[in-house]
């Protein structure tokens, strides 16, 4: 009874790891062509939820709400890069960090003053009474957070290999100069890539929602999270950050099982900082060499 | 030199007079609060920008830092009866050793993951602070006693003396730290990691030191904001008060310990300026007529693009907007903070004070220091003897990336007093090779001896402390450092006083003579006149003699110039043979990578030609421009008798 316990808390953590791995999976876009991130992440992922939210309040149907919210994400994704990525890469500097910080900052008092300080309950289709797997119980929500981080990074992936836009975009990854060289616009493939991390984050956000409320502060531990996932998988992972995440989401449920659920960030954000002092690039990652 | 010296410090000791005698004037508590805030803001800044201004790195754990102090200070006293200056010691130990213990993983990351790492920090601390509830009582607050001072109770106005006491001390340390070698160094590694290292002077302490330091600062101020407020709660030191804290540090201008002032007397202020309707539409209202007026001064100038101009204007007109139409301004917060920053970081990158150095400067017509007389070049760089005795050997030196094999078993000697060519075709290991020896890669096979010891192998900062100094092919030097500061860094043998005696401003003999030591060398290499110049600013050609300079400071055995010729124009080409000359004349020992094959034939005694990671040739300039296997390398296959490799 007691392994069963255990074997359930993992499972629905390891549920919400896939959320997890779906933000980070959006860093790992913008990492990949600007070597940048948005520290903003999580404030996207809110807004996103409660732009969906509001679109179900108008009485549009689960289906139109879905990709409505996503393309508000891509459009905050872009928005960011004008006005807090493109000026700092333009310099060669680092001024992005702080920038996205102050973006999300604004986000978040925005969403405080339009929607409210209140967490909300999220509407969905989706049933949540559990199906049973071996004396497992899983809600069919669940699964769809799985399906559906699953679906987008697939159809991500796709079109990175199968369009030629998608190869601009793996071009620009492997080597920006060189792609510049070859006729590819590097400021429109990172605007490309932040358009799709905020799209990403956009359905990380309508996923988690049903199953975490929304509000204001709905995604500024889930983002954390997501920043370990991403520096422990490594930042050009690929997939490792589904497996990551995954673990991350189970040992977060398991560690607040034991030790009370206030540590329940604890886990992650040891990962975070061992992975960053013993593996930089990541356990998925590959080591650069220094070039001088 | 006096007006300069008097004008500073004069201004220094005015602004202190003049708060030290607000408590005498003014009886009121409220002034008071938020004069003593200011105190303690100022450390807390003046921590905050070595990190974010000196080591250019964003550092989002200061607050954490604030809170770790604040309760280890107000434990302290509860829980060990500790008095006021030993509680103040814990919370500056307990910043200083977490921030040590943060530093070392930290150490190895830049940019995205130092933040990273630093915010995980913070949310890790929160949670502590909030879950063990048996030491801090969690959530439910703390309450903290004012403990004796030296057995005195101190009220509000002591406090407060006590407070801008240790502003004052702080500040006099830091001015005398950071304008000394250590922060030189923390502003080189910022720049320039690789060079930081190579020159010898060792990122690992210095970014751990500097972070460590800041830390320690932000847990003395913690001890002093705990028996401010004496009662502490874990969710004041959260991402809120980190982001105040930034604003703190970018507004009032980083690099700047004015600007650190100017920052926490304007986050002191801020909730007021805020709960004052008229008050705030008066700051958007000037900060809009700012942003215009940068911007057009920008656009006109051409200093700015569209963007960096425009954006603080609408991010400024968006806040003279919200002045007037937001019911309650408390409410959008964050979201003020967050336009004022914005309009900043774009708009105004270097402060407040940074904007108003130039113009003060300007003003008042303070002159920089004056420079001393440049040392004798016998003393900076003491002639050294050569006997042609074995310096430097190579034996079956390998390096392997994946399955290249950029070196394959180099086996080559260096003789004191030769200078050694080194060339070969693109891509033929001659860069791959000087990065093994100088230690930025570990070999993969072999053993690099100099003077028949082994070379560590794969530490930049251990080869170059051995007496082997490097010059970069894609340059780096430190851009925002003077070129002599450049030079001045990376000078041996030369910095021995303790941190004690340096933070008591005791170091000055020394820095006198590094000075002039520094000029010495730029003046051998012709940049005498550019002293002052920002190494960024500098022509490319200059740049490259000033890497060279930098290397001289190391007095080295054995200097590798890669590639100092590139991209010279003829004329600067030249002037570079003779500098060559100058060096080599002083007995020092050079490899030279090149690829003009008349700056070889001119200078090289003994020529190593490289193919494929191979030797395929050695010997004098005139053997080697023979040697068919050469020919073949640069050329390819011949049948016909080939004119020398000019590559």
């Amino acid at each position: 009874m007691y392994t069963l316990l255990i074997v359930q808390l993992a499972v629905s953590g390891a549920l919400m790891g896939m959320v997890y791995a779906l933000v980070a999976y959006g860093f790992q876009l913008t990492f990949a062509t600007s070597k940048s991130i948005n520290f903003g992440q999580g404030e996207l992922v809110m807004l996103s939820a409660l732009f969906s939210l509001t679109l179900i309040d108008t009485g549009l149907p689960y289906w139109l709400v879905v990709p409505g919210g996503m393309l508000f994400g891509a459009a905050l994704g872009l928005f960011v890069e004008r006005a807090g990525v493109r000026l700092a890469l333009e310099q060669k500097s680092e001024g992005w960090i702080l920038l996205t910080i102050i973006l999300g900052l604004l986000g978040f008092s925005t969403a405080e003053n339009i929607w409210g300080r209140d967490d909300r309950p999220f509407p969905t289709p989706i049933p949540s009474d559990p199906l049973h797997f071996f004396g497992i119980d899983v809600t069919p929500l669940e699964l769809s957070v799985a399906v559906g981080v699953l679906t987008v990074m697939g159809l991500v992936e796709l079109f990175k290999r199968k369009t030629l836009l998608g190869k601009a975009f793996e071009a620009v990854s492997a080597d920006r100069d060189a792609a510049q060289l070859m006729g590819i616009s590097a400021t429109r493939t990172i605007q490309l890539s932040y358009g799709l991390s905020g799209l990403v984050a956009a359905m990380a956000g309508i996923l988690v929602a049903p199953i975490t409320t929304v509000g204001p502060t709905m995604a500024s531990v889930l983002v954390l999270k997501a920043f370990s996932v991403a520096v422990v998988a490594g930042l050009d992972s690929g997939f490792g950050v589904v497996l990551v995440g995954l673990f991350l989401g189970a040992l977060e449920s398991l560690t607040s099982f034991y030790l009370g659920s206030g540590w329940r960030e604890a886990p992650g954000l040891v990962l975070l900082i061992l992975a960053l002092a013993v593996r930089p690039n990541g356990v998925f990652g590959k080591a650069t060499i220094r070039k001088v | 030199m006096w007006k300069r010296l008097l004008l500073i410090r004069g201004t220094e000791l005015a602004v202190l007079a003049m708060l030290a005698a607000i408590p005498l004037v003014v009886n009121n508590s409220y002034v008071l609060g938020l004069i003593t805030l200011l105190a303690i803001y100022g450390i807390l800044l003046i921590g905050l920008d070595v990190t974010v201004g000196y080591l250019g790195q964003v550092n989002l754990a200061q607050a954490a830092f604030l809170g770790l102090g604040a309760y280890a200070a107000g434990l302290s006293v509860a829980h060990l009866e500790f008095g006021m200056l030993a509680s103040l010691a814990m919370g500056f130990g307990v910043g200083l050793v977490f921030g040590t213990v943060l530093a070392f993983p930290a150490l190895r990351l830049e940019g995205p993951q130092f933040a990273l790492a630093t915010l995980s920090f913070s949310a890790l601390s929160a949670t502590t602070l909030n879950e063990w509830e048996g030491l801090t009582l969690g959530a439910q607050g703390l309450q903290v006693s004012r403990p004796p001072f030296l057995g005195m109770t101190l009220d509000a106005p002591g406090f407060f003396w006590l407070c801008l006491l240790l502003l004052a001390l702080v500040w006099i340390g830091m001015r005398n730290l950071l304008s000394s070698q250590w922060g030189r160094a923390f502003e080189a590694l910022r720049d320039s990691p690789v060079a930081t290292d190579a020159m010898g002077v060792g990122t690992y302490r210095h970014k751990v030191a500097g972070f460590a330091l800041a830390s320690g600062l932000g847990g003395l101020a913690g001890g002093l904001y705990a028996f401010n407020f004496q009662y502490l709660q874990p969710q004041s030191f959260g991402w809120d008060l980190m982001v105040i804290l930034l604003l703190g540090v970018v507004l009032g201008g980083r690099k700047s310990l004015w600007g650190a002032l100017v920052g926490a007397s304007l986050i002191a202020l801020l909730p007021n300026l805020l709960s004052n309707r008229g008050l705030f539409q008066l700051i958007s209202a000037a900060g809009l007529i700012i942003a215009v007026a940068a911007g057009t001064r920008g656009l006109l100038k051409k200093t700015a693009g569209p963007f960096r101009a425009l954006a603080p204007v609408v991010a400024m007109g968006v806040l003279v907007a919200g002045s007037f139409v937001v019911e309650n301004t408390e409410d959008w917060r964050k979201a003020i903070f967050a336009l004022m920053l914005f309009a900043v970081v774009v708009g105004l990158p270097e402060g407040l004070m940074g904007f108003a150095a130039h113009f003060l400067a300007r003003l008042f017509r303070i002159a920089p220091p004056p420079l001393p007389a440049p040392a004798p070049l016998d003393d900076v760089l003491p002639k050294r003897t050569v006997d042609g005795s074995v310096l430097l050997e190579l034996r079956g030196l390998e390096r392997y990336f994946g399955g290249v094999k950029a070196v394959d078993g180099i086996s080559m000697t260096v003789r004191a007093g030769e200078i050694h060519g080194l060339i070969g075709p693109n891509g033929s290991g001659k860069s791959t090779a000087v990065n093994v020896i100088s230690g930025l890669y570990t070999p993969t096979g072999g053993d690099i001896l100099l003077r028949g010891k082994a070379l560590p192998a794969g530490s930049l900062f251990k080869v170059a402390r051995s007496g082997v100094a490097r010059t970069f092919q894609n340059l780096q030097l430190f851009g925002e450092l003077s070129a002599l500061d450049n030079v001045m860094v990376a000078l041996k043998d030369v910095y021995r006083s303790p941190l004690p005696l340096v933070l008591l401003g005791l170091a000055r003999a020394e820095e006198n003579r590094a000075r002039a030591a520094a000029l010495a060398l730029l003046e051998l290499v012709g940049l005498g006149e550019q002293a002052r110049s920002r190494a960024k600013d500098l022509t490319y050609g200059d740049q490259r003699l000033l890497e060279i300079a930098r290397a001289l400071a190391r007095k080295p055995e054995l200097l590798i110039l890669d590639e100092p010729a590139a991209g010279l124009a003829h004329p600067d080409v030249n002037k570079l043979l003779g500098i060559i000359k100058l060096i080599h004349e002083r007995g020092i020992s050079i490899i030279l990578i090149e690829h003009h094959m008349d700056v070889i034939s001119e200078l090289c005694s003994v020529v190593t030609v490289l193919d494929g990671g191979r030797i395929i040739a050695a010997g004098t300039a005139e053997q080697i421009k023979r040697d068919p296997k050469v020919i073949e390398a640069y050329l390819g296959a011949t049948d016909g008798v080939a004119p020398a490799p000019a590559a």
